[in-house]
């Protein structure tokens, strides 16, 4: 592999994205912001931005990595990760578009009628949000270890700067365009070397011979390949996670406003679905054969196995240069979800943790942005510290602890909330909180070091299983014992969710 | 909100307790909630089958290609099939409907 290719790829990544950034900046100061501009934008280019910022480094490197260490079970992923957005889409994409809430905590609050409650919601999405940038900075940092050899602290550091400054600069606010185009960059870099690959061998069917040969056990589902206990559970739990968490990230929710109706909204989700499906038609093909040209990798983790195919396959420049593709679309992974996590983790503290007390200490001597730029940084250094004191765990698992917290928080939440007009805020407060200190306990163990085997590291690992339904049964048993706490404004909420958003009803909000 | 009078209230009751918002709600929820539980079924049986069904998973169909490979398949198929038939039945049956409704809200018939 040369370093000298690869990093000069990865520069140019980087550049592309505070280029475009900047560009964008420049064409939306005159529209008031973010969502406004991205109205006009049409399905296929917001679908693409969609795929482009959810497509993270566990998508990019920690599929593949997992499905050559473990098998075919961790296939789940991918199809769990597009599963997701149909759930979403169908249970609360257009009911939440309705309410007019922009954020989580914003749907809490209006339907809640609780500044606590929102209050919750506000430190979730914080939690969430670190516990997915956690893996988007170890990869960062084994991107650059594997092309370069040096420290991990390296290749997080530069993702982390970047991010903050594009995100503080309002860069990324605006533009659906960086995120297109890196899902496009992604696809590339993911597709060229399988093509190149396979062109060179004239006979695909060569690979699904050779598994059913020395890596028969491999191929197996549910086979406890790579020394995972109780596949049967740990694959239900994982599903119900990723089924159900999609709808309550942060990053992810936001998007669904960009469209101009929930007819378009529905467009783009198909389209989305589409790119997904095309993209995860790769990773497994990495992990085909990482099996037959780098072994050596299923002891080390496997993360790095998409990285380091292409030099494995063709050692000179052909090597070389597939391998820098691969690692440029690597960086636009890192990148691409980070900015829109931070984004929104930003706005979160910064609305709901910052600017009151920003005010307080200042005495209102300070101007509304800075308060943004201050949460943007904020809510990189905190995973950032996270991934300082925290092993190498798996990309691809830690994505899916974060799935697990939404499910088991947000989930209920959206769902019951939109659907069910007896719960009362005690019992949607209660259900958070139970719901997630089980599942962020399950996360802080697995950061910090897993049980060795057995019952004990699948609950753990896979906690959604127990803690999504642990979640659910709280809101609903607490909501039927304080029946006096259901929000006065529960049928107003209930008609503004569920009436075509044509219609106008006041939704409670500053008119736009 | 907190300027809001008597009057609105009553609108936002009516029309909770207008049978069209409720037929409108009532059809999403017969049609989206069995789909739900339907799609998730079919996700967990597969995974059942690749562990109780060894034979049949394994069953080759020809070739290398077996039924758990061209059933993992269809597992992105019919997502995208479901997402399909989603958009279609709402664009026909909830779009047109909700207009109705919209209508009869706004006081304006067209």
């Amino acid at each position: 592999m040369s370093p000298a290719l690869s990093l000069t790829a990865i520069g140019l990544v980087v550049l592309a994205t505070i280029g475009i950034g900047l560009f964008g900046l420049r064409i939306s100061r005159t529209t008031s912001d973010f969502y406004v501009a991205s109205r006009a934008v049409s399905p296929r280019w917001n679908a693409s931005a969609i795929s482009g910022e959810y497509l993270s480094a566990a998508s990019f490197l920690g599929v593949a990595g997992l499905v050559l260490v473990n098998g075919a079970d961790m296939l789940w992923f991918s199809v769990g990760y597009t599963v997701g957005y149909l759930m979403l889409l169908v249970l609360v994409a257009a009911p939440l578009r309705r309410s007019g809430a922009y954020t989580l905590p914003d749907f809490a609050e209006t339907r809640f009628e609780s500044p606590v409650v929102r209050r919750i919601c506000a430190g979730l999405v914080v939690g969430i949000g670190t516990l997915y940038l956690l893996p988007q900075l170890h990869g960062a940092g084994l991107a650059v270890q594997t092309v370069t050899g040096a420290p991990p602290q390296v290749g997080a550091m530069i993702v982390a700067v970047i991010v903050v400054i594009n995100v503080a600069a309002g860069g990324m606010r605006s533009i659906t365009f960086v995120q297109a185009f890196q899902y496009w960059l992604k696809l590339t870099a993911l597709a060229t070397p399988i093509f190149v690959i396979l062109l060179v061998w004239h006979q695909p069917v060569g690979v699904l011979d050779s598994l059913h040969g020395a890596a028969a056990e491999w191929a197996e589902p549910l086979s406890r390949a790579g020394g995972r206990d109780h596949p049967l559970y740990a694959t239900y739990s994982l599903l119900l996670a990723l089924c159900f968490g999609t709808m309550g990230l942060p990053h992810v929710l936001v998007r669904f406003y960009t469209n101009p109706d929930g007819r378009a909204a529905r467009r783009t989700t198909v389209v989305v679905l589409a790119l997904l499906g095309l993209f995860y038609l790769f990773p497994p093909m990495y992990a085909v054969l990482g099996r037959m040209f780098a072994p050596d990798l299923v002891g080390a983790g496997g993360d790095t196995v998409v990285l380091e195919l292409p030099g494995r396959v063709f050692p000179g420049t052909t090597g070389d240069l597939l391998g820098a593709l691969v690692a440029a679309g690597a960086f636009a992974a890192f990148l691409s979800t980070s900015s829109g996590l931070t984004v929104a983790i930003a706005g979160v503290i910064d609305q709901d943790l910052l600017r009151s007390r920003l005010h307080r200490w200042t005495g209102g001597d300070y101007v509304a942005v800075n308060s943004f730029r201050i949460a943007a940084l904020i809510a990189m250094i905190v995973p950032y510290l996270a991934f300082t004191v925290t092993g190498a765990l798996s990309l691809a698992d830690t994505v899916g602890l974060a799935f697990a917290l939404a499910a088991s928080t947000f989930c209920p939440l959206l769902v019951l909330g939109i659907w069910w007009r007896r719960m009362s805020t005690t019992g949607a407060a209660a259900g958070l909180v139970v719901g997630g200190i089980a599942a962020s306990a399950a996360a802080l163990v697995n950061v910090s070091g897993a049980p060795q085997g057995g019952w004990p590291r699948a609950l753990v690992g896979q906690p959604a299983a127990w803690t999504m339904p642990l979640a659910f049964l709280t809101v609903i048993v607490v909501s039927k014992l304080t029946p006096d706490r259901i929000p006065a404004g529960t049928a107003r909420s209930m008609v503004r969710l569920h009436t075509p958003e044509a219609v106008d009803v006041d939704r409670g909000l500053p008119s736009r | 909100m907190s300027d809001i009078g008597d009057r609105d209230l009553t609108t936002y009751r009516d029309v909770q307790l207008s049978p069209d918002f409720s037929e409108l709600r009532r059809r999403f929820r017969r049609f989206v909630f069995p789909m739900t539980a339907l799609f998730l079924v079919w996700y967990f049986v597969y995974v059942l089958l690749a562990d109780y069904a060894h034979g049949f998973m394994s069953h080759k169909v020809g070739g290398n290609i077996t039924v758990a490979l061209l059933f993992g398949l269809g597992q992105f198929v019919s997502t995208f099939a479901i997402t399909m038939i989603y958009v279609r039945w709402a664009d026909r049956r909830i779009d047109p409907d909700a207009e109705k409704l919209r209508h009869q809200i706004e006081g304006e018939p067209q």
